[in-house]
């Protein structure tokens, strides 16, 4: 008997929470453009832009997104991204023709357009375009055959991050990621990518066309005793860095410049020796459904309005010129986005597959030593 | 009676062990730092970002939607399985119990981006339907084989003279064996439940545009860091169950009371 | 056969149509060319067998996995027993409280471990109050030992609830049989209670087993810089590089090797009833 009542009441848990669910579907269902499984349900009245990028990345900002919706009398949806690979599994994947707006990166770019993946943009229909600064339109991975696909948007890069609380001294150099004094405190970052481009810096190899990958698996090998762990993703960082098991390591500087602005006593500084420097770009995918939007939405997210709001919230560095004229020199220098630190980069550029695939079992080794 | 202490002593132990990362979680969904860190500095901060975040609020409720429906599904799937295979020669067995084990070998990325092309194939969008498919493959495994354990050896003379009997198919399944595997219906729809609710590269590959389940909002966040508004929500949810089964144990409460005699 | 053989079929359908089928179009992936290059070829599976950094990654994985199954075993088996057999009165009550704290996310779960392993973490300071630690660092925290926990955790509870159905079924009545026939407790665990539940303990050992071999949230969050397991490099291969082909070959490879194993455990398991 008294299993009866506990067995009923076990499988009531189970209808309880059902109930719940679909109850809470149902009236999300009444929402324009939910329910179904199309996206384009509810655009009879208003079109809904997709827009793939990363979570909490400045584009689904409910602030920028609501004011570019009432702009606009649209609706935007956001799609996240797991990885760049990834992104480009999606456009493969039926992403043609249903996503209006993604994010590529330039390890992915020219695969994407090569493929047919993007729709070609036609640069002066966006206004804000002639703000971008020139040295990121010359980048080569945004365009092919004299065509543009993509806008850049923001730029940043991968330096050295450091606790200035426990850490007294200036650092300045990408040797101290190899420096014994700080041995089980340091954090080098998990990424192939990452790993092989910081080991060439610190060996003077061009870090983008590196000549001796042997020297770097060894530098690598040498580097690994003296990490605390390795980290993947800005959200271990954050944690191990806030609860000091981290003190000092690899670090982005848009990541750095929010954790700063929550009262994290960390540092971030360009080493001498140079960075890794990235661009994130936006796109416009192959047959939009709404190619018109889709480019008024790229042209949005380079206006000064939305990149001024984005970089005075810890975002990282802006790529409209006039918005970076109107910050201040401390500003700048504190988040490492100066024209003088900016030279000093070098922008990962696209690698094809058999290097992706050398440097990522290289990166395996150490990694299993 | 010392059996039984030392008995509750073990019990107590290992529910510590399981324990205690969840009271981790809950003690960090009230602290006031986002990434976690001591000392702990009481905060409900985290509660009230929650309650202004509908987003995730809704990703949380259709997790739990599609985890009982995929829970209820794998279930009725299960134990018919069970009660099938068992007229089946033992090679014939060892062959659906292969089948089984292949969503436990098979990455779950692997199996995700198969049904995404299959769907492509298909000419298919990505919709709920195939979502809860993809969900009662990986999930079929832990309540089929929890079903199949506690119906592994139950002797066939009781179903054999309870139609020696006179009773039907029907009565037989009710008075008999449903009793029997109950408690392993009811794990075994935990189980699955619990895989399915925590499931994020499936519902990420195949669920309809514009939606999202709480595992997706957890992942995507982990780039640039998730906030405690996480834990508050995990919390809630393991503390509304929590109470759901204090609940049920109180109405239980005779039989707990005899424990002590 | 009898209409009742039908009951498997809706299942089957499912599994065949939506794991076996789709998982067609993968293998197909794992014989043809990561570069694109159209036809046939064996080179994504000669890559695993002729670099000693898969193989090693393979072994280490097999005995993590090894081990986290067997502490399982050890601490889940007699668990199970308590709740069966000794406890009993309000056992469902503990076994829902074991599945409970597995409604939430793993990766959050880990991250909690992070902050209860860490050097100056929660345990440290725990122990350090009864006095059960003096100074010094704890260092659990980024080695293979935090990924063992973080990994029977997440994994013990089946080995709980299988055991469990299989004990709760055998009657007192056998156990006091055999104590009336003089048998000693160890005598009676070891004739009598063992074999009964073997099916249980099997069952579990698989259910923790197979999906160990695949796990790399854990052994990535918690295991520093040694943390490397085969599945973090067939995650790796799906989202770091477009590795589908080599991903694909290591998880069919991975397969191979289960259902082989389970192929072998079963046959002898055949004989031995046969014999027996």
């Amino acid at each position: 008997m008294k299993r009866k009542i506990l067995n009923c009441a076990a499988v009531g848990l189970l209808l309880v929470s059902l109930l719940f669910g679909t109850a809470a579907c149902g009236s999300s269902g009444q929402q324009p453009s939910a329910g179904g499984n199309g996206s384009t349900q509810g655009s009879a009245d208003k079109p809904t832009l997709v827009v793939v990028n990363w979570k909490d990345y400045g584009s689904d900002n409910p602030e920028a997104v609501q004011k570019f919706e009432s702009e606009n009398n649209c609706k935007i949806v956001h799609e996240y991204m797991a990885s760049e690979e990834e992104l480009l599994t999606k456009l493969r994947t039926g992403g043609v023709g249903k996503l209006d707006v993604v994010l590529p990166n330039p390890q992915i770019l020219p695969t994407a357009i090569k493929e047919g993946l993007l729709e070609e943009l036609d640069t002066s229909k966006l206004s804000n375009y002639p703000n971008v600064y020139d040295k990121f339109k010359k980048l080569p991975e945004s365009s092919m055959g004299g065509k543009t696909y993509a806008v850049p948007w923001v730029w940043g890069s991968t330096g050295i991050a450091y606790n200035t609380k426990l850490i007294k001294e200036d650092i300045n150099s990408v040797n101290v990621l190899w420096d014994q004094k700080y041995k089980g405190f340091i954090g080098f970052r998990d990424d192939f990518n990452d790993a092989v481009m910081t080991a060439a810096i610190a060996l003077g190899q061009d870090p983008n066309n590196p000549s001796d990958l042997n020297a770097i698996k060894n530098k690598l090998k040498e580097q690994k005793p003296l990490n605390k762990t390795y980290w993947k993703t800005g959200d271990e960082w954050s944690k191990f860095f806030a609860n000091e098991q981290i003190t000092v390591g690899l670090m982005w500087s848009g990541q750095s410049a929010s954790m700063k602005k929550a009262g994290q006593p960390i540092k971030y500084v360009v080493p001498k020796e140079g960075a890794i420097g990235w661009v994130d770009y936006w796109a416009v995918v192959k047959n939009a459904p709404h190619k018109d939007l889709a480019v008024k939405f790229v042209d949005y997210m380079i206006s000064e309005g939305f990149q001024k709001d984005w970089v005075s919230k810890g975002g990282p560095a802006p790529v409209n010129k006039v918005v970076a004229d109107s910050l201040s020199e401390d500003f700048k220098k504190d988040a490492g986005i100066t024209e003088d630190i900016l030279n000093r980069l070098y922008f990962i550029s696209y690698h094809d597959e058999e290097v992706k695939k050398a440097w990522n079992e290289l990166w395996q080794e150490v990694k299993a030593e | 009676m010392a059996k039984k202490i030392i008995g509750w002593f073990y019990s107590i132990i290992i529910l510590i062990f399981f324990y205690a990362p969840v009271a981790v979680l809950m003690a960090m969904s009230f602290n006031k730092s986002r990434y976690g860190a001591l000392p702990f500095e009481f905060s409900t901060e985290w509660y009230r970002v929650l309650f202004s975040n509908q987003k995730l609020i809704q990703a949380a409720l259709d997790s739990l939607a599609i985890a009982a429906v995929t829970a209820v599904l794998c279930v009725v799937l299960g134990t018919a399985m069970m009660l099938g295979q068992r007229e089946f020669n033992s090679r014939v067995k060892a062959f659906f119990n292969s089948l089984v084990v292949f969503p436990l070998v098979i990455p779950w990325i692997i199996l995700g981006l198969s049904l995404l092309l299959l769907l492509r194939a298909l000419g298919l969008d990505r919709n709920y339907a195939m979502l809860l498919i993809g969900h009662v493959v990986v999930s079929f495994p832990y309540a089929v084989m929890v079903i199949g354990a506690r119906l592994e050896d139950m002797n066939s003379e009781i179903q054999e003279a309870s139609y020696n009997l006179g009773a039907n198919e029907w009565t037989t399944f009710k008075r008999i064996t449903l009793p029997m595997l109950s408690p392993a219906m009811l794990a075994g729809g935990f189980l699955a439940f619990m895989i399915s609710f925590d499931n994020f590269v499936l519902s990420y590959f195949l669920i309809p545009t514009g939606k999202t389940t709480l595992p997706i909002e957890i992942y995507s966040s982990i780039k640039f860091g998730f906030t405690p508004e996480i834990n508050a929500i995990s919390s809630i949810i393991l503390a509304a169950t929590l109470l759901m089964i204090t609940v049920i144990a109180v109405l239980m409460r005779s039989s707990l009371m005899r424990m002590f005699k | 056969m009898k209409k009742k053989a039908l009951l498997v079929s809706p299942a089957m359908f499912i599994l065949i149509a939506f794991a076996v089928v789709p998982l067609f179009i993968m293998l197909y992936f794992s014989f043809i060319s990561d570069g694109g290059v159209p036809g046939f070829t064996l080179e994504n599976y000669a890559r695993f067998f002729s670099k000693p950094l898969y193989l090693a990654l393979t072994w280490k994985t097999i005995k993590m996995s090894a081990l986290v199954t067997l502490i399982s075993i050890l601490v889940g088996y007699p668990m199970a027993y308590i709740i069966a057999k000794i406890i009993k009165s309000g056992r469902e009550i503990l076994l829902l409280l074991i599945i409970i704290p597995f409604w939430s996310s793993q990766l959050v779960r880990a991250y909690s471990w992070m902050n209860l392993l860490r050097d100056g973490g929660i345990l440290q300071d725990f122990l350090a109050k009864l006095h059960l630690f003096k100074g010094g660092e704890l260092g659990i925290l980024f080695t293979q030992t935090a990924v063992i926990i973080g990994l029977v955790h997440i994994f013990c509870p089946y080995m709980i609830i299988t055991s469990y159905m299989t004990l709760e079924k055998i009657d007192d009545s056998v156990l006091e049989a055999s104590k009336s026939l003089g048998a000693n407790p160890i005598t009676t665990f070891l004739r009598v209670i063992l074999p009964m539940s073997k099916a249980g303990i099997v069952t579990g050992a698989i259910l923790i087993f197979v999906p160990c071999l695949g796990s790399f949230v854990e052994p990535r969050i918690l295991g520093g810089v040694n943390g490397s397991v085969i599945g973090t490099v067939i995650q790796d291969q799906f989202f770091e590089i477009y590795g589908w082909n080599f991903g694909a070959a290591i998880a069919f490879i991975l397969l191979a090797m289960v259902l082989v194993s389970m192929g072998v455990m079963s046959a002898v398991n055949r004989r031995g009833e046969e014999n027996g």
